[in-house]
């Protein structure tokens, strides 16, 4: 089943970032000169100020860092209570996203999940929503 | 790289506020209460530039100058700096506009002792209540940082939710209660009640707090701050034309700046950190530049859109221990007659959401000892310090002669 969602930011490296997600591949912008991991997609390294990447592929691992639960309406396509949580992937970055097949209350700061994703619809057409699900 | 100490002292103390203005919030907020039971629109008799106005007739008065002798002007809120100068009829040598006080008052203090103008005005207006105005949203581009927009596809927004994903990190760290939570916006509550022009007075119980609805899990009603109307007018100028004006001057001794605008997006700074290593850079220039240590602290306002932002200043800046800033406001450190009171007129939690300008209004009335039945006795210094998107900010004051 499709999910309705509010709209993503779309643009140049914004569209490759969801065009991977729609392969079903968890990919980021890696720079070539640092190896420096990057997101939201940018346009030149914050490290070094390369504009080379390789868009390389997450191993989806994680960790959740934090979370909240929204109590009241912020989204039409999101009625509460509605759970977020920011996760450490493996390779670094911080990632804002939902949890899957579980509910956040009492989770512990470490607990590991892993990256899955939803058929999701915004103004822009159908597309693939990475979320995380509990690790084995 | 960074600041210049020897040269930041040269400027410590040289430059004071003299005048202070603000409006009626509280009758305003009323006025508005009543206009939705009536079923009438909630829209103030003062628009943005109406309020600034009137915050900058007051703060004139208040300071004994004239409109002449003001050749700066610094605006902040939905306000343009030329509009402001036209309503106002002055043509300023030197201006900015587009800032939240604590970012705008040190540049003025620069500009003063740099020579570049002798006397600003400080000028805020705001009837974002009014006008309905939302925080958060916007899109590449917009003033708005980029957290607050890019994770819509998730669900995910709001000032708010970034203070709960906060607490509830503070909570997975250091096991942290909401119950000790609710000691902050009940503190700053029975504040509020001593000072007249506070939107909101009524005592909250821990009953009533530990029971209110939440907004975005873990934080509840009361942890979140007013959206009222409202003006506010700080006039600063050199410490020897201070000497011939009425009022106290109270000195501008320190400030400080940390950025953390790296991850911002990520919220690395904020949810690994909780900001404690942008406080601690921020405060340690402010502490430094005004010659101060958190002992010499004797009032501390602090950026208060949400309760969080307390324990976490107090923990950032020094006064306790990461993870106990929780521990440190209970048993009345931080009322009134405590160890260390802060947001003593009520803050934003209580008083009027004024991003931060009625929190430096506030640390003059104190420093002034005018303050009346909310007077911290004797007081000599105050800090002002704020977190958020972008970093961490200080100001430092100290009564002048």
């Amino acid at each position: 089943m499709t999910e309705r969602r509010p709209n993503r930011t779309l643009g140049p490296d914004h569209d490759t970032f969801w065009a991977y997600c729609n392969q079903g591949e968890f990919r980021l912008q890696q720079c070539n000169t640092c190896s420096k991991i990057q997101w939201p997609p940018t346009p030149m390294c914050n490290e070094c100020l390369s504009d080379e990447f390789t868009w390389t592929p997450m191993s989806g691992r994680a960790t959740i860092n934090t979370y909240c639960t929204f109590e009241r309406p912020y989204y039409k396509e999101c009625p509460p209570p509605w759970e977020a949580i920011l996760v450490e992937l493996e390779e670094g970055p911080l990632f804002m996203s939902n949890p899957k097949g579980f509910s956040v209350e009492g989770k512990e700061r470490g607990t590991p999940v892993k990256v899955t994703f939803l058929d999701c619809e915004d103004d822009a057409g159908p597309f693939k929503l990475p979320v995380f699900e509990l690790a084995d | 790289m960074g600041y210049d100490l020897s040269r930041l002292r040269q400027v410590s103390d040289q430059v004071a506020v003299v005048g202070v203005g603000d409006t009626d919030y509280a009758k305003d907020y009323e006025a508005a209460r009543v206009a939705r039971q009536e079923g009438r629109e909630e829209i103030g008799a003062l628009d943005s530039y109406g309020l600034a106005a009137l915050a900058f007739r007051r703060a004139l008065a208040d300071s004994g100058l004239k409109k002449e002798d003001i050749d700066g002007i610094a605006v902040g809120g939905p306000v343009v700096h030329q509009r402001v100068c036209e309503i106002l009829g002055i043509n300023p040598v030197w201006g900015i506009e587009g800032h939240q006080s604590d970012i705008l008052l040190p540049l003025a203090v620069q500009a003063i002792a740099s020579g570049a103008c002798t006397t600003v005005a400080l000028i805020y207006g705001n009837a974002q209540r009014s006008m309905g105005t939302r925080y958060g949203g916007g899109g590449i581009g917009s003033d708005q940082p980029t957290s607050y927009y890019y994770y819509h596809p998730w669900g995910w927004s709001s000032q708010g939710a970034h203070y709960a994903m906060m607490f509830k990190a503070h909570q997975l760290m250091y096991g942290s209660t909401e119950e000790q939570l609710g000691t902050v916006s009940r503190t700053i509550r029975k504040h509020a009640m001593l000072n007249d022009n506070a939107v909101m007075k009524t005592p909250i119980s821990e009953d009533e707090y530990n029971n209110a609805r939440y907004i975005a899990r873990p934080l509840k009603i009361y942890d979140y701050c007013l959206v009222n109307d409202g003006g506010v007018a700080i006039i600063l100028t050199t410490k020897e034309r201070a000497k011939d004006l009425p009022k106290t001057p109270v000195l501008v001794s320190g400030f400080g700046r940390a950025t953390a605008e790296i991850g911002a997006t990520q919220l690395r700074d904020r949810m690994f950190d909780l900001y404690h290593e942008v406080l601690k850079q921020s405060g340690d220039q402010a502490f430094a530049m005004s010659q101060m240590t958190t002992k010499d602290v004797g009032h501390f306002q602090t950026y208060d859109a949400f309760s969080v932002h307390l324990p976490i200043n107090l923990e950032g800046f020094g006064f306790c221990k990461p993870g106990e800033g929780l521990e440190y406001i209970q048993d009345g450190r931080i009322e009134i007659g405590g160890e260390l009171p802060c947001n003593t007129s009520g803050g934003m939690l209580s008083e009027s959401y004024m991003q931060s300008w009625n929190h430096q209004v506030e640390a003059v009335r104190q420093l002034r000892h005018e303050a009346g039945r909310r007077q911290v006795e004797d007081v000599q210094t105050s800090m002002f310090c704020h977190h958020g998107s972008g970093g961490a900010f200080s100001i430092m004051y100290r009564r002048g002669n």
